[in-house]
């Protein structure tokens, strides 16, 4: 008889240490799946968290007054707009995002605002990301919220700044912060009107780290920042930074830890149910060997065995994955329903991948069953 | 009588315990003819069943060697040795050994060289198991279950079967039956060495050997 006709026959026969062996190889397959089907759904979800957390490098003149920094927010000490560019083109140096704003404060309607010029958003080379920021027209202006308030300005009204008129494109929704006073307008024109042409006030960064193989990459920047923008300072907001590694540290434990676990958990619960099934079966294996067969066929009844169960895990654990997929995972996730998909490309991964696992977790039990003496076994009679 | 087609040369068997070496069998010489049926006596731990897993190759002797046909059986490589078992050996146990999950005639093909089934088939019926063929082992009495692993042993035509305590889980009539099967088996030019407590095949027997303490006491 084939090797795989037995082992088809013993399956059936011995159905409780099937299906536990399949139920674990599916769950292993299943969780391996909603992990994958959410993958880039939580990726975007942390990127959004971590993003709107803000810039965490301010790059500012050397010469601003670091007390009047503090206590208003902004340096009033500029440096020339083209450090911005030279930043973004340094090679060497990583960034997700760059900006340049001019900063004042200003005098309307006889109320104190923030005048904030901001530059366009500079994306790392060849990598087009969505902005953290909205970019405003020339022009025109966004109004914090308090500030549309006192003015008594809306969307489509005019305000006139510093005696120029600009059209209100958007009301920026209540922040909690200073930016509920602030004025937002293009770079070029805040320059204009507060006479700071190619200036900058300060350049915010996000993700901003020097490649240096070894040492604090903080360090290495500042190094770096010397030379290239002379008389800049870089102020670092370590709070944020701090939070932005908290979210990548538990994006990378969940892909580190969560999944090697469940592999070998899977692998130990296989070879566990197959050292069971290899002692339970060890009378067969004698009487095989009393027939003449060699190691060779006792090894492909366990393996094959093994190796089939994980293709019938793989098999349900897909379809089991997919369906808790999309209707638990955006709850659990807090992820959008629609950017739950299913990859197809992991049934073939699980199907191979699986079977391979079950293979090498019972080996050890395999071998078991080829080097135990049979006649240790057949001599108990 | 005919050529020995098994031989047993200072045969002994010493296992390593705790407290040191123990000596379970031998040396032993014995020769085996075809068309003879021996039996073996001797009480529990006497080495019955080491002498005759060893003449199977299926023990790694200590010491001398094991002929079988011609072949020094622990000389050839473990491969060589489970071929040279399929082709001319065929094993009864007490506890029949039969693979659970299969039929009676699937367990009856594991031990047939081409794994026909109306061949097992055929040797089923010789036993007196006709219209049991898909049975489990589990469906059958222990006399039953006996005849089929005796079917088993008999169905890859072997010159020698190696049975230990065949009938000791059977009753009277179904031990007489299983021991009818062996004496037709050497009947037909086949070799029996049966391991026994009790002197119930010794009639049938050509020879009885006793073991005491792993030596050939008579």
């Amino acid at each position: 008889m084939r090797v795989f006709s037995l082992v088809l026959r013993e399956l059936r026969h011995n159905r409780a240490n099937a299906v536990l062996i399949v139920t674990g190889v599916a769950s292993a397959v299943a969780l391996f799946v909603v992990f994958f089907s959410t993958g880039k759904a939580r990726e975007d979800r942390a990127r959004v968290h971590m993003r709107d957390l803000g810039y965490n490098l301010r790059i500012i003149s050397k010469a601003a007054d670091m007390e009047r920094f503090w206590l208003d927010g902004y340096s009033s000490e500029t440096f020339p707009e083209d450090y911005i560019h030279r930043l973004a083109q340094t090679k060497g140096l990583t960034y997700n995002h760059l900006i340049g704003r001019l900063e004042r404060e200003v005098t309307i309607d006889g109320r104190g605002f923030l005048l904030t010029g901001l530059s366009p958003e500079y994306s790392p080379p060849g990598k087009q990301k969505p902005p953290m920021i909205f970019e405003v027209p020339p022009g025109t202006v966004y109004l914090g919220h308090a500030a549309a308030l006192h003015l008594s300005k809306s969307k489509g009204d005019e305000v006139t700044v510093l005696g120029r008129p600009l059209k209100v494109v958007e009301v920026v929704g209540e922040a909690g912060s200073s930016d509920d006073i602030r004025v937002w307008g293009a770079l070029k024109d805040v320059q204009a009107l507060l006479n700071a042409e190619q200036r900058l006030s300060e350049i915010q960064a996000l993700d901003c780290l020097c490649l240096e193989p070894d040492g604090d990459p903080l360090t290495a920047l500042r190094a770096q920042l010397e030379s290239l923008l002379p008389d800049t300072h870089l102020v670092h907001k370590r709070n944020l930074a701090e939070a932005r590694a908290k979210q990548r540290r538990t994006l990378q434990r969940e892909n580190a830890f969560l999944l090697p676990v469940a592999l070998l958990g899977c692998a130990a619960w296989v070879a566990l149910l197959m050292t069971l099934n290899v002692r339970q079966r060890l009378p067969e294996v004698g009487t095989f060997r009393a027939l003449g067969k060699g190691s060779g066929f006792i090894a492909r009844l366990f393996l094959q065995k093994a190796a089939l169960l994980g293709v019938a895990g793989a098999a349900l654990g897909f379809a089991l994955g997919s369906a808790l997929a999309v209707p638990f995972a955006p709850g659990i996730f807090k992820i959008p329903a629609e950017s739950v998909r299913l990859e197809w490309l992991l049934l073939p991964v699980a199907a191979v991948a699986a079977p391979l696992v079950c293979a090498v977790a019972s080996l050890v039990p395999a071998m078991l069953a080829v080097t135990r003496d049979p006649a240790e076994v057949l001599r108990g009679d | 009588m005919t050529e020995p087609v098994l031989m047993a040369r200072s045969l002994g068997k010493t296992y390593q315990g705790r407290r040191g070496a123990v000596r379970a069998l031998g040396p032993v010489d014995l020769e085996f003819e075809g068309g003879t049926f021996t039996c073996v006596h001797g009480p529990s731990g006497s080495g019955k069943t080491t002498l005759l897993l060893s003449l199977g190759g299926m023990l790694h002797p200590s010491s001398g060697l094991v002929d079988l046909k011609g072949t020094d059986l622990y000389a050839a490589d473990g491969k060589q040795r489970s071929a040279l078992r399929a082709r001319h050996v065929g094993f009864v146990f007490q506890l029949f050994h039969l693979v659970p999950y299969l039929d009676i005639v699937e367990n009856v093909m594991l031990g047939a060289v081409d794994g026909d089934r109306a061949a097992a088939a055929a040797v089923l019926a010789d036993l007196g198991l006709s219209g049991r063929e898909s049975h489990r082992p589990s469906e059958l009495s222990a006399g039953e279950r006996q005849r089929v692993a005796l079917g088993r042993a008999l169905a890859g035509r072997p010159s020698i079967i190696l049975a230990d305590e065949p009938t000791g889980n059977l009753d009277p009539e179904n031990g007489s039956e299983v021991l009818r099967h062996l004496g037709t088996f050497r009947d037909n030019g086949g070799t029996v060495v049966m391991v026994s407590h009790g002197a119930d095949a010794d009639a049938l027997a050509d020879r009885v050997v006793h073991l005491r303490d792993g030596q050939v006491s008579g």
